[in-house]
């Protein structure tokens, strides 16, 4: 039987991958989606349960999933299992990778956090000198974040703030709480500015490619989705060197297949984009494929305060109030926020009526009840949000000794904060601290140390875009330069990637990419 | 109903509502009213209701003294299960023995150094100190929390015994069942649940 060619051949059906979907089948042109995972039928996949009936008491079982802190016993089964597609990296600099393989990606599961890139990233080298700077601006990219704005129904309110661009918002309307009013006057004079959360709405239940953009490019005829498609590695045309498909296996049964297209748009997410390269040895004459991998550290509740007056149950009427966000005030063009020891800056997300957990109570027994008691609904939480540098000596490679159940070889990751994170760790708790102190509230809790890179789940780089071939993967239309008719969308192929939550951008960008491969492909360039 | 009435009430009966039962079965008339293609839905009761947690990893002494450690960490308060009455060192038995070596090494040598320092300050086993010689024993647990684990192993086991208690405590049945006839609000432990995909 021959097979069939595709006009696209997309790999992954996430954020990037349903973009891509949704404006190339627009767009007239014939899509073939191959998602690793299977198509979940939530209403048979999911069911409410008591923890005591979970074979180890909400504990989850002891050793599936040893770098997903973020996984518990009811969720165990969404994520990607680690014996099956395992990957390495060295004892003392551990990499948490965290994945999911399902029609939709982690689009089912993203906080929604929605936030767009400024020129302090996109022109980040030119503002202070490290690194390198994205091939586009802020400016060639807000048409794109204007249309996925009304996609995803982006809710927030506008601030002005050059560091974090408004997006079309569904205003927030909610009136903010005395607490965040009291950081926000505490923090002024160091430049802080407390706003709302910025959050998709999506339609409810969820905000993802699997509701959002696969339904509308299946509508028009165009689109054939395949779970349960594991993708080995892209082919080429040996006489043209051009992609012609790809080869991949079936998750269930282990069959070896092929697929053709004219053109491979992958969107596997960020490292898995890569692997798939590496595995394929395409387009890395540049020699930087799987290099400058970034991404944000976390501090979960790097600063736990307390609420004094909230105390016992007696916060005040119109203390708490929701959620919200302080964005980056360091190394801006403003004055007076250079800092000291550390380049760019950092974000945190604010949670009043908070209770803090019992970990952080020096006391056991009734002793420790009494304080839970107390403190119940009193505090505020934080999360902080840094920017890592992108380095060449970050890097992640394929391990020769190692490979996941369907044979192909895993990545193995060289990856470790340096001086210049672990410095804006220390100053980010030092000054949330002060400014809460400042605000009138006790801090229970201060801790300056992050958790291992990639807990963030926001991983980045690895196959960025530039102007120079020998320096980059991509063009700035996420095309590789080495093989036109190949296209990367998703994460990997950011330069920056600042604090902020990096989904919005990436469905921006795959939406411009897709709109200008739809143009090449009807140009006949591809 | 005797037949003779039965085949009375038939008679009159229109045939849309008859049952599709004679008098021969009508022992499956439950069974018999669901569709064809629908399978029967039993109740079912979780293990715990059935029995205990027979612990089998622990020493006799370990195993003592975690449960002493448990009744002080999380006693029973405010009408609501403690460590014991849940079953916690009894669980938690089962979780170690089910965990990572290097984790069992943890609980076994804090258990065995609870003991240990238990007889050489008080003369006598952990599992038989006061309250008031336990809190000194425990005074690692007055450190202020840290994101890295204490380097010192008593410390680290001792922080680590302090949350898995609790969590086994409040994960229990015996704590949802209290919370449930105590009115209180989120004690079910009541989670969304992924089943395993194929």
């Amino acid at each position: 039987m021959a097979e069939k060619e595709y006009d696209v051949l997309i790999v992954g059906s996430g954020a990037s991958g349903g973009m891509a979907a949704y404006i190339l089948t627009q767009k007239g042109l014939k899509c073939l989606l191959l998602e690793a995972g299977a198509l979940v039928d939530f209403q048979r996949q999911r069911g409410l349960k008591p923890v005591y009936e979970l074979p180890y008491r909400g504990f989850g079982k002891p050793g599936k999933l040893p770098h997903v802190v973020q996984a518990n016993e009811f969720n165990a089964n969404q994520w990607v299992d680690e014996q099956q597609v395992p990957y390495t990296h060295d004892p003392k600099s551990p990499y948490n990778w965290v994945r999911v393989r399902m029609v939709g990606g982690k689009s089912l599961f993203w906080a929604r956090m929605s936030y767009r890139l400024s020129d302090y990233e996109f022109k980040a080298k030119a503002h202070d000198g490290f690194g390198d700077n994205w091939p586009i601006s802020y400016a060639e990219l807000a048409p794109f974040y204007d249309r996925v704005d009304p996609i995803f129904r982006v809710s927030g309110r506008k601030e002005g703030l050059p560091q974090l661009p408004d997006s079309l918002f569904i205003e927030d309307k909610s009136p903010d709480g005395a607490a965040l009013e009291r950081i926000g006057t505490a923090g002024k004079s160091r430049g802080i500015t407390v706003t709302k959360i910025r959050r998709s709405l999506g339609d409810g239940q969820f905000a993802s490619s699997f509701n959002l953009l696969l339904p509308a490019a299946q509508a028009t005829g165009n689109l054939t989705i395949v779970p349960n498609a594991v993708v080995r590695a892209v082919t080429t045309d040996k006489n043209t060197g051009k992609a012609n498909g790809v080869s991949f296996v079936d998750r269930q049964s282990g069959r070896e297949l092929h697929a053709k297209a004219k053109v491979v748009v992958l969107g596997a997410s960020c490292l898995e984009s890569t692997r798939i390269l590496l595995n394929s040895k395409i387009a890395n004459s540049s020699g930087v494929l799987g290099h400058y991998l970034h991404d944000q550290f976390y501090i979960s509740n790097g600063v736990m305060g307390v609420m004094p007056e909230a105390k016992d149950g007696k916060a005040p009427r119109g203390l708490l109030g929701s959620a919200g966000y302080i964005p980056r005030f360091s190394n801006l063009k403003a004055p007076n926020t250079k800092a000291k020891n550390f380049l760019r800056g950092y974000a945190c997300d604010l949670y009043p009526g908070a209770t803090p957990d019992a970990k952080y109570f020096p006391a056991w027994g009734a002793e420790l009840q009494k304080q839970l008691d107390s403190h119940r609904g009193a505090g505020i939480g934080t999360t902080i949000m840094g920017e890592v540098l992108p380095r060449f000596e970050n890097f992640v490679k394929l391990d020769p000794t190692v490979k996941d159940a369907w044979g192909i070889p895993v990545l193995n990751f060289q990856c470790r904060y340096t001086d210049n994170e672990f410095n804006m760790a220390k100053h980010a708790v030092d000054t949330i601290s002060q400014v809460f102190k400042d605000a009138g509230f006790d801090v229970l809790n201060a801790n300056d140390k992050m958790h291992p890179p990639g807990y963030s789940i926001h991983e980045l780089g690895t196959c960025r875009m530039g102007e120079n071939p020998k320096t980059s993967v991509l063009n700035k239309w996420n095309q590789s330069h080495d093989v036109k008719n190949l296209f990367v969308m998703d994460g990997s192929s950011f330069v920056t990637g600042g604090t902020q939550n990096p989904t919005l951008t990436i469905l921006a960008l795959a939406m411009r990419a897709s709109e200008y491969l739809a143009e090449q492909a009807r140009k006949g360039a591809l | 109903m005797k037949r003779r009435k039965f085949i009375q009430t038939l008679a009159v009966t229109p045939a849309a509502a008859l049952p599709m039962v004679s008098e021969s079965n009508a022992e499956t008339t439950v069974g018999a009213q669901r569709s064809q293609e629908e399978a029967p839905k039993l109740e079912t009761a979780p293990l715990d209701a059935a029995g205990e947690t027979t612990p089998g990893f622990f020493s006799a002494p370990q195993l003592a003294a975690l449960k002493k450690l448990s009744a002080i960490l999380m006693p029973p308060l405010n009408n609501m299960p403690g460590a014991l009455e849940a079953g916690a060192p009894e669980f938690l038995d089962f979780l170690i023995s089910k965990s990572p070596a290097e984790r069992k090494q943890l609980y076994t040598t804090g258990l065995n150094t609870l003991n240990a320092q238990a007889t050489k300050r008080f003369g006598k086993a952990f599992a038989d100190v006061t309250d008031a010689q336990a809190a000194e024993l425990l005074a690692p647990l007055r450190q202020p929390w840290t994101y890295q684990p204490p380097a010192d192993p008593f410390a680290r086991f001792l922080r680590e015994a302090k949350q898995d208690v609790r969590t086994a405590t409040i994960n229990s049945r015996e704590y949802a069942l209290a919370a449930s006839s105590g009115g209180r609000r989120g004690g079910s432990g009541l989670g969304q649940y992924w089943y395993p995909i194929d």
